[in-house]
């Protein structure tokens, strides 16, 4: 007879499989809703939708080991989180400003309740709280944003809002700062600087599934929108948007990267370099043309490393995450050395792993026009190689020999995926 | 076996460009192929010159050095771009590996230094190859070559420079060198001999094959600076070698002041250039693998480098003097070696340039013979302190006797190198000035 959990978790699994795959073969989505017009999934929307549900099986089946002590809740984070799923399925196929923002609020109110899930845990609570209220505080200038620019071109519909723009709106004041306060909302949700405080308490307070979640497929859905809105309907006004975005990409790498050296806890070393990577992937919201594809080349990378870290992490953790508990780790457990050393070079762009991939395109696209920038965010990725580097140090260290490490199939398997993810990712761009 | 060395034999050749320029393009000519026989043929004796030590029974080890030459080969093989540069830095992993786990312990200093500037250095040419984008439809070798810069010779010179860079540091050129000799010291000597005999000739390979054909029209700018920073290496190397007590160190800074010469002779990009540059960086492999061998030999049974601890090995150990002696010779280029052939028209090319080059060029004779000699005298003879060395086993004599076999009949017989570079030389130039369509 199987346990609550396990069976929870086998629906679950089926469930978000099954979407997979009906994803994967859908060639039209856009037929299905014939008569509504706020949703649709072009093919690029559906390598997103088909990454960020990929990522979600990755976070439920890492939950397992840790939910699956209490068999009354284990049904309520899966619960919480394939809603939470639905809101970036949502925020990636929106075509429609309400649609969009009911999809950031289906995406981020699971959120707040699976941070602060552990009732007994008081870091928990306390970011629970944090991330509710300045969370509210964005979605709500959020909504102002979208308000002026409603006011000010007189449609929800992206299409409509961007002939809006095409006939001459662009210098409309109220637009712009309908478009700034959007932006302000966007790095926030992102956790680009200077929007980014949230990040390490909230990281530090949740589980390590919610975190893995949360660093994958919630930063995922967000990039997406952000790049999506700001490509396609605001493309005019790229001029007046781009040096914000530059401001915080360069911010953000050296802000990111530098805090995180200080870091001892594992988790707020990770929330420092999401920040960090996130000024990475902003360099998509520049880029006309590829943006979209390369920000799926670098989510594909980053997203499984951080997975793979955050698998890892759970694994070795003791009573803390101080990272003094992964000495030599990857010594004594080659499973885990191999992917950590992967994980840990692709997220520091050496090839031929995805993360380079996603960093070349990225960059190389932004090369003619931001050629300064470019070349300080190679410089702060120096930054971010040492910080890798003195990881996989740390956890190749000798003094591991003989070290026993428990790791569940689970485990092992969610650490394959991943491994699988940060290898073959970039072949992706041999099909297309 | 038919091989054309003034034509490409292509491994991998898919006739279609993918996305981000890719296209994959394997495949070897005359000049490739002498490197990839270097490495195979290099690899192999490192292993046999560590045969009776613990490492060569760890499988992480044997496993990190096949990973090495996995590494090597594709790089030397790659006419693409990208591909080049994905096999540069995955020659990093396994080296730094080999450095972490079978170094001394306490070397992450030292370690981090290497990675980092090595990792600098790729980044710099990463960018290069970012720019390279905007000058070529895509990234396979023959288009990199034929690339139009339509007379822009400063972007030109600029994409050559990053690309120097990267190989500056690996070579190491006169002030991008600080990391070398802390590496060489706390490296495994197996570690060692990768770097010296085989990691170092990828950037004077890459320099040969990709920087100097991609960006002739920035030569102008970049070949004197370089040529300049190349005779600095070979006085300053030389020099400090002199002062130095840890033979490891020496060897480390002697092989600043040879590459510095080879580094500065390819700069001149003349066929003869190229050839005794090829000459000399065989030349150089044999002379790496059989003098950190000799510091290894010592290190393992004295546990001591330091010249002054040492004296009065040849008395207790004749075969190991007479062996070392042997290598001093090569490394110093007399006559019949490959040293002697490789240096004397690298000096001569050099003089033909200009004047000052070559006087500065020559001293390397002079320099190499004394500190090599020093190191000779105060470790083999000299007041005895060293009373009980075992003599060489059979695998040294082994790794010995090749190298010497290699050494005298590449100095007498040099055209077996030289019939290989020639052509394919020849064949680069003339893609480079457009006198042949070359689509493959």
């Amino acid at each position: 007879m199987l346990k609550k959990s396990e069976l929870t978790l086998a629906v679950t699994s089926i469930g978000i499989i099954g979407g997979f795959i009906s994803m994967f073969l859908m060639n039209d989505y856009e037929s299905i809703f014939s008569t509504y017009a706020g949703l649709t999934f072009s093919r690029t929307q559906q390598m997103f939708a088909l990454l960020a549900i990929g990522l979600t099986l990755l976070a439920v089946l890492m939950g397992y080991v840790y939910y699956k002590e209490e068999d009354e809740h284990t049904a309520d984070y899966y619960g919480l989180i394939l809603f939470s799923l639905t809101g970036a399925l949502c925020l990636i196929g929106f075509s429609n400003m309400f649609m969009f923002f009911l999809g950031l609020e289906i995406l981020s109110i699971p959120i707040y309740v699976l941070v602060g899930i552990q009732k007994g845990n008081s870091l928990a609570s306390e970011a629970s709280v944090k991330y509710f209220f300045t969370g509210s505080f964005a979605t709500a200038i959020m909504l102002f944003g979208i308000a002026l620019i409603y006011g000010s071109t007189g449609s929800f519909d992206l299409n409509e809002i961007r002939m809006a723009i095409d006939m001459g709106m662009s210098h409309s004041p109220m637009l712009n700062i309908g478009v700034l306060m959007m932006m302000a909302a966007f790095m926030f949700k992102v956790g680009a600087v200077p929007f980014h405080f949230w990040g390490p308490d909230v990281y530090q307070g949740s589980s390590n599934a919610v975190m893995a979640y949360m660093a994958s497929v919630v930063k995922l859905a967000a990039l997406f929108a952000f790049v999506h809105l700001f490509n396609f309907t605001f493309n005019q006004l790229t001029p007046f948007v781009s040096g914000l975005v530059l401001f915080a990409i360069i911010v953000s790498l050296f802000l990111g990267y530098i805090s995180a050296l200080k870091q001892t806890s594992f988790r707020r070393m990770m929330a420092y370099s999401s920040i960090a990577n996130t000024g990475f992937a902003l360099f998509a919201v520049l880029n006309q043309q590829f943006g979209e594809a390369s920000l799926w080349i670098f989510m594909i990378g980053y997203a499984c490393s951080t997975v793979a870290l955050v698998t890892i992490n759970m694994i070795v953790e003791k009573d803390t995450d101080e990272l003094t508990n992964w000495k030599g780790i990857g010594y004594s457990n080659p499973l885990i050395g191999i992917t950590l050393v992967i994980s840990l070079l692709s997220m520091s762009g050496i090839p031929p792993f995805t993360g380079f991939f996603g960093k070349y395109l990225l960059l190389s696209s932004a090369f003619a026009n931001y050629l300064p920038f470019v070349v300080l965010a190679i410089i702060a990725s120096l930054i971010g190689a040492y910080l890798y580097l003195r990881l996989m140090v740390l956890s190749l260290s000798r003094e591991g020999e003989g070290q026993k490490i428990k790791m569940t199939a689970i485990q092992a398997l969610v650490l394959v995926l991943c491994l699988a993810g940060v290898l073959g990712g970039w072949l992706v761009l041999l099909i297309k | 076996m038919n091989f054309d060395p003034a034509n490409y034999v292509l491994i991998l050749n898919p006739a279609e460009v993918f996305p981000l320029g890719l296209t994959f393009k394997m495949g070897y000519d005359g000049l490739a192929l002498v490197m990839v026989l270097l490495t195979n043929a290099v690899i192999s004796i490192i292993l046999l010159a560590n045969w009776n030590r613990n490492i060569s029974s760890n499988a992480r080890f044997t496993g990190l050095v096949l990973l090495m030459q996995c590494a090597l080969l594709g790089l030397f093989t790659s006419l693409d771009g990208i591909l080049f540069y994905t096999f540069w830095e995955l020659t990093l992993i396994p080296i730094f590996l080999i450095l972490y786990w079978f170094g001394k312990q306490d070397n992450n200093r030292a370690l981090f230094k290497f990675f980092l500037y090595t990792l600098l250095g790729s980044l710099m040419m990463l960018l290069s190859f970012i720019g390279l984008a905007y000058f070529s439809p895509n990234f396979s070798y023959f288009q990199l070559v034929q690339a139009n810069f339509d007379g822009k010779a400063v972007e030109a010179a600029m994409i050559m420079g990053g690309i120097l860079f990267a190989f500056a540091v690996k070579i190491p050129l006169f002030p991008f060198h600080t990391w070398q000799a802390p590496t060489y010291t706390n490296a495994p000597m197996a570690g060692t001999m990768l770097l010296s005999a085989l990691m170092l000739k990828m950037a004077l390979y890459g320099m040969i094959k990709w920087m100097i054909p991609i960006g002739f029209e920035g030569l102008v700018y970049l070949k004197w600076p370089v040529i300049t920073l190349g005779g600095i290496g070979i006085v300053y190397g030389a020099i400090i070698a002199m002062k130095q007590k840890d033979l490891k160190t020496l060897f480390a800074y002697a092989s600043i002041s040879h590459l510095g010469l080879i580094a500065a002779g390819i700069m001149l990009f003349t066929v003869s250039a190229i050839e005794a540059s090829m000459v000399q960086i065989i030349n150089h492999s044999i002379v790496a693998v059989a003098l950190f061998l000799c510091a290894g030999i010592i290190e393992d049974r004295l546990n001591t480098r330091n010249i002054d601890d040492l004296g009065g090995i040849a008395k207790v150990a004749p075969h190991f003097g007479f062996w070392f002696a042997v290598m001093t010779f090569i490394s110093v280029s007399v006559p019949f070696t490959a040293g002697f052939i490789g240096e004397f028209v690298l000096i001569k090319e050099l003089f033909t340039a200009h004047w000052v080059i070559g006087i500065t060029a020559a001293s390397t004779l002079v320099f190499g013979a004394v500190y090599m000699l020093r190191a000779y005298q105060g470790s083999m003879f000299g007041p005895t302190k060293v009373t009980v060395f075992k003599d060489l086993t059979w695998n040294e004599y082994a790794v010995f006797g090749i190298l010497t076999v290699a050494a005298v009949g590449f100095g007498l017989y040099p055209q077996i190198i030289i019939d290989f570079i020639k052509p394919s030389i020849k064949f680069t130039q003339e893609l480079m000035a457009g006198d042949l369509t070359f689509t493959k």
